[in-house]
């Protein structure tokens, strides 16, 4: 079976006790065993999924608040700002909301850890040896200093299908939306696939 | 839902089988009837069918065609035609010459004891009738019908089944035995 799909571990898990109970809650002769009616329930589901993710596009699913910085935020104004909104990367504008780039979580863990895996315990290793913690060092930086630029960007016509495989292939979380002329409109997150994709179904 | 709107129907049938499929059943069907076949051919005067009777060709539509179905599995194959042979032959002895009343009665009680025991199996409905309109033959073996040829008819489909049925990667059988 082809489970190719952000949304494969989503089936509801039906079991064969639940198929019997609702036999007999039916009453009728059914013409099936509760063994190929499992098999045809996660197999119709692989299709349901597939066909929704198809349907569904980026600005269908999209934050449009979308809480963005500029390249010349301070990067100590940027952590708070991701702190206070409990969010774990910018979208990074001009002047015009032109996207130029974006600033995460993994900018700032490889500046700390200069270089090493980018994790929060590389972080915490690094603080711990001698040459001590390297944070403060980004106290007078900017944005423009660490953002990844250009950032990987979807139109509001890309389906869902389509960017669960560029979050997974780019191993990021997040990518923003534009329209024309590179202006902001929204922005997708892997939770906002997860929840539009099980709403749907369920 | 109003009556007759009823007849219109819901849904679609449900697609074809792979050719494989198709073939598998051919083989299955095959095997499952020439040992009866033979049987019959060489204990039996030739004419008088006794160890094929119509039902089984219906069990083989199933057993072979239809194998992943309640319906074709060992315990509704051997208890269906066992049961509808036993209330055929017995609707023919409490109401002989009476055979347009014993008919329906057999076939009728034979889906309803098949229900009631979950043996559910449609050739047990054919098993039934034969016991009831069947040549004198039948008619002489009394209760021996339901063990010669019916229960022995069964077990051999059901033994073919095995070893037919599971042969290929792609099929398995049974889905259950009681």
């Amino acid at each position: 079976m082809n489970s190719k799909n952000a949304c494969s571990q989503c089936p509801v898990d039906i079991s064969e006790k639940d198929i019997l109970e609702a036999m007999t809650e039916i009453g009728d002769y059914l013409d099936i065993t509760p063994a190929d009616f499992i098999l045809i329930y996660k197999t119709a589901y692989q299709h349901a999924v597939h066909r929704l993710a198809g349907h569904v596009k980026a600005g269908d699913v999209m934050s449009r608040r979308v809480i963005s910085a500029s390249e010349d935020t301070s990067l100590k104004e940027a952590a708070r700002l991701m702190a206070e909104n409990n969010i774990t990367g910018l979208p990074v504008i001009d002047h015009e909301s032109r996207l130029v780039g974006v600033v995460s979580e993994k900018d700032f863990l490889r500046e700390a850890g200069m270089g090493m895996d980018l994790s929060f315990m590389s972080v915490i290793a690094r603080c711990m040896t001698d040459s001590g913690c390297r944070v403060s060092s980004l106290n007078s930086r900017k944005i423009r200093d660490i953002m990844t630029a250009p950032a990987v960007t979807v139109s509001e016509n890309t389906s869902l299908s389509e960017i669960a495989d560029i979050l997974n292939e780019r191993k990021i979380n997040r990518v923003p939306v534009i329209g024309m002329n590179s202006k902001l409109c929204g922005i997708v997150t892997r939770s906002d696939i997860v929840s539009s994709c099980c709403a749907k179904i369920v | 839902m109003p009556y007759f709107s009823k007849m219109k129907g819901i849904t679609k049938s449900p697609p074809a089988v792979k050719p494989a499929e198709i073939i598998w059943s051919w083989i299955g069907a095959f095997f499952g009837i020439i040992p009866m076949a033979c049987m019959d051919d060489r204990l039996f005067s030739q004419g008088d069918v006794v160890m094929v009777i119509g039902s089984f060709g219906a069990s083989a539509v199933l057993v072979y065609g239809a194998i992943r179905s309640p319906l074709a599995q060992p315990r509704n194959v051997l208890g269906g035609h066992v049961i509808s042979a036993l209330i055929g032959v017995s609707l023919y002895k409490l109401l002989p010459g009476h055979l347009w009343l014993a008919s329906p009665l057999a076939v009728a009680t034979s889906i309803a004891a098949m229900h009631a025991t979950r043996t559910l199996h449609p050739p047990g409905g054919a098993t039934a009738l034969i016991a009831v309109t069947g040549s004198p033959k039948i008619h002489a073996m009394g209760y021996l019908y339901a063990v010669v040829p019916v229960a022995l008819g069964a077990l051999i489909m059901v033994f073919v089944a095995l070893l037919v049925n599971n042969l290929s990667k792609h099929r398995r059988y049974p889905e259950f035995w009681w």
